[in-house]
């Protein structure tokens, strides 16, 4: 039987702590998953409970998954306290990618907040690997505070690739050591960065952040066909059977969770 | 194919049911006061056994989609195919949905499946409505047209047999004895029958003022914003989601695990979108923070959703909710107060 509530267990290779709230856990599925870019899983402590999580590694790396986690509720805290050598399931992967093909020869934007950062971390490292299909690579990224910044090991790699891969940091809250902008990441995001005629947006972050990040990039002059929203619901079963992540006409699960500003703005409630 | 027709009497249908109990888990609707319930086979209970009446106080979907099914492993004990008699039209229409959602797209639930599958669905005609009815403002009918094996139509002592699956033909043929043929006039008999359950649902509907699907069809996405009708209908709503659970078309599940000695364990449980924690998010987003939003959402589902992508509206006028709901929330109300615009205030305000 084919049964797609079943999960493959995996071990955690490597637990790597991100900020107070935020691990990376680093999985080996005992068959291989792939996936591309945007699209999300579920892992779960067998025997507890699963949740929905976008990988934020390689999605050309294909024997280990990482999973950016942030403690949210039952099924994260649990995860939080798991140690390497631990076995958790996976499933999935589900939804659809980012189109990448869509966004070849053009200048890519894009913007994070919080652990929001995971998705498009699997993302960058998609672009990274066809660099030079992109006209510009832009990354604005905006935490609470500098102890709040996810990757922080790895951003300045990042910021080598190719020469054209322009990255900012800010904070909502500033402290002694923090050199960068100071506000909210809205507050970075500025006429002139990218040529919208030929660019793509990219948002994904808390519901609040991504709300008024559209509001500012269609100020920009992106049009709502380019600016694709990570719009993650309560997503379970995976399959558009479970119902729990209709937004209007569709499933998050299976038509997104990437969406275009344009599918989705007039839905009801879209940044609950 | 074409669905032919016989006649069996009242006793040779019960010998036939005692029969088919040693291969199949037989179930039919029993009279329990003022309810009707179904439960297994028993001949010992037999002047109990009610297939005409109206649907069952319970929806037939738990039989195919039950409300907890474990569906981590495939060892599941009773394997044995069930009947299900005495379905009325308004649950076998419930079917469309259920089939929809669990058989098509890309991935087929193969729990359903093989529920599905395993089950020889036995239908009858109502004999008699309830002030609660209005399947036919909802494109239906008070006696089983489609979705069935085999079809009854009770006349008299006897019921006209109408066949219409394989699996149908195939317990005619095996108990031929059972089965005569039936006369012109007994087809008279149920289509007297028919007209009459007919009129007594029309006049339910028309004592109501029940808008029909005609009038319904994008009543919820023009009257969205009219909150104030949502707040009424829902300000006496007490969350305990009844309306969610006795509905045959509802689908929507919560995948819950369990640790147990003898393992980790997974089950589908049927799950309410009337509930606060529905659409909730571990970090606390909700897109339905508000009850009148989740009521809202679930007459858009029903009545919005679904005649969008599959031009079907997920009601088949059971009237179950109407009867389960501890509010008295009366989903005919709402639909009348979308359609016109007009509503009175529910009477515990």
């Amino acid at each position: 039987m084919n049964n797609p509530y079943a999960y493959t267990e995996a071990e955690i290779l490597k637990v790597v702590d991100e900020t107070q709230n935020i691990k990376t856990f680093t999985l080996r599925p005992k068959t291989g998953i792939g996936f591309r870019a945007g699209q999300f899983m579920d892992v779960s402590l067998p025997g507890i409970g699963e949740a929905p999580f976008t990988p934020s590694s390689n999605h050309y790396v294909k024997d280990v998954l990482d999973f950016t986690i942030m403690r949210a509720g039952r099924v994260t805290s649990l995860i939080h306290q798991a140690k390497a050598g631990d076995i958790v399931g996976v499933r999935g992967p589900y939804g659809l990618g980012y189109p990448l093909n869509e966004f070849k020869g053009k200048e890519v934007f894009i913007v994070g907040g919080g652990v929001g950062l995971a998705p498009l971390r699997a993302l960058l490292y998609a672009l990274f690997n066809e660099v030079n299909d992109y006209k510009k690579i832009v990354l604005k990224y905006g935490a609470k505070t500098s102890k709040d910044i996810v990757y922080k090991n790895e951003i300045d790699s990042w910021r080598a690739k190719a020469g054209h891969v322009d990255i900012e940091i800010s904070v909502d809250v500033g402290d002694d050591t923090w050199k960068g902008n100071v506000g909210l990441v809205t507050t970075v995001l500025k006429p002139g960065l990218v040529d919208v005629n030929n660019a793509v947006a990219i948002v994904c972050g808390p519901p609040i952040m991504m709300k008024f990040v559209t509001f500012k990039l269609l100020d920009l002059g992106f049009k709502e066909n380019t600016v694709y929203l990570s719009m993650e619901k309560n997503m379970s079963c995976g399959i558009g059977k479970c119902g729990h992540c209709r937004i209007g006409p569709y499933y998050a699960c299976k038509d997104g969770p990437v969406f275009t500003y344009d599918k989705i703005k007039d839905l009801p409630n879209i940044w609950d | 194919m074409e669905k032919k027709t016989y006649k069996i009497t009242k006793k040779d249908l019960y010998d036939l049911f005692a029969r088919l109990s040693a291969n199949y888990r037989v179930f039919l609707p029993y009279a329990d006061g003022q309810r009707l319930d179904f439960g297994e086979f028993d001949p010992k209970k037999e002047d109990r056994i009610e297939l005409g009446g109206i649907r069952q106080s319970r929806p037939v979907k738990g039989f195919i989609n039950p409300p907890r099914e474990k569906i981590l492993d495939t060892s599941r004990k009773d394997k044995r195919p069930v009947i299900l008699a005495g379905v009325k039209a308004c649950d076998l229409a419930s079917f469309i949905l259920q089939d929809f959602v669990f058989l098509k797209g890309e991935v087929e639930d193969p729990f359903y499946a093989e529920n599905r599958n395993n089950t020889i669905i036995i239908g009858c005609d109502c004999t008699y409505a309830k002030e609660t009815c209005f399947c036919l403002a909802m494109e239906g009918a008070p006696y089983p047209q489609k979705n069935f094996d085999i079809n009854l139509s009770p006349a008299g002592d006897s019921f006209i047999v109408e066949v219409a699956s394989e699996k149908g033909e195939n317990i005619i043929n095996n108990f031929k004895m059972f089965f005569k043929n039936h006369s012109a006039t007994d087809l008279n008999v149920r289509q007297a029958n028919r007209e009459k359950v007919s009129r007594e649902v029309r006049y339910f509907i028309d004592k109501r003022g029940t808008p029909d699907t005609s009038a319904i069809r994008g009543a919820v996405k023009k009257s969205y914003n009219l909150t104030e009708l949502w707040k009424d209908f829902a300000s006496t709503c007490v969350e305990c989601g009844a309306c969610n659970l006795v509905c045959p078309t509802c689908h929507c599940f919560l995948l819950y695990d369990e640790k147990t000695a003898g393992g980790n364990k997974r089950f589908r449980m049927w799950d309410a979108c009337m509930y606060n924690t529905f659409a909730r998010v571990a970090g606390g987003a909700n897109p339905r923070k508000r009850l009148y939003e989740r009521l809202r959402n679930r007459f858009e589902k029903k009545f919005d959703f679904f005649p969008q992508i599959l031009n079907y509206f997920a009601c088949t006028g059971c009237g179950r909710c109407i009867e389960a709901c501890p509010g008295d929330i009366d989903l005919r109300e709402v639909l009348k107060g979308l359609v016109t615009g007009k509503w009175n205030k529910p009477p515990h305000e």
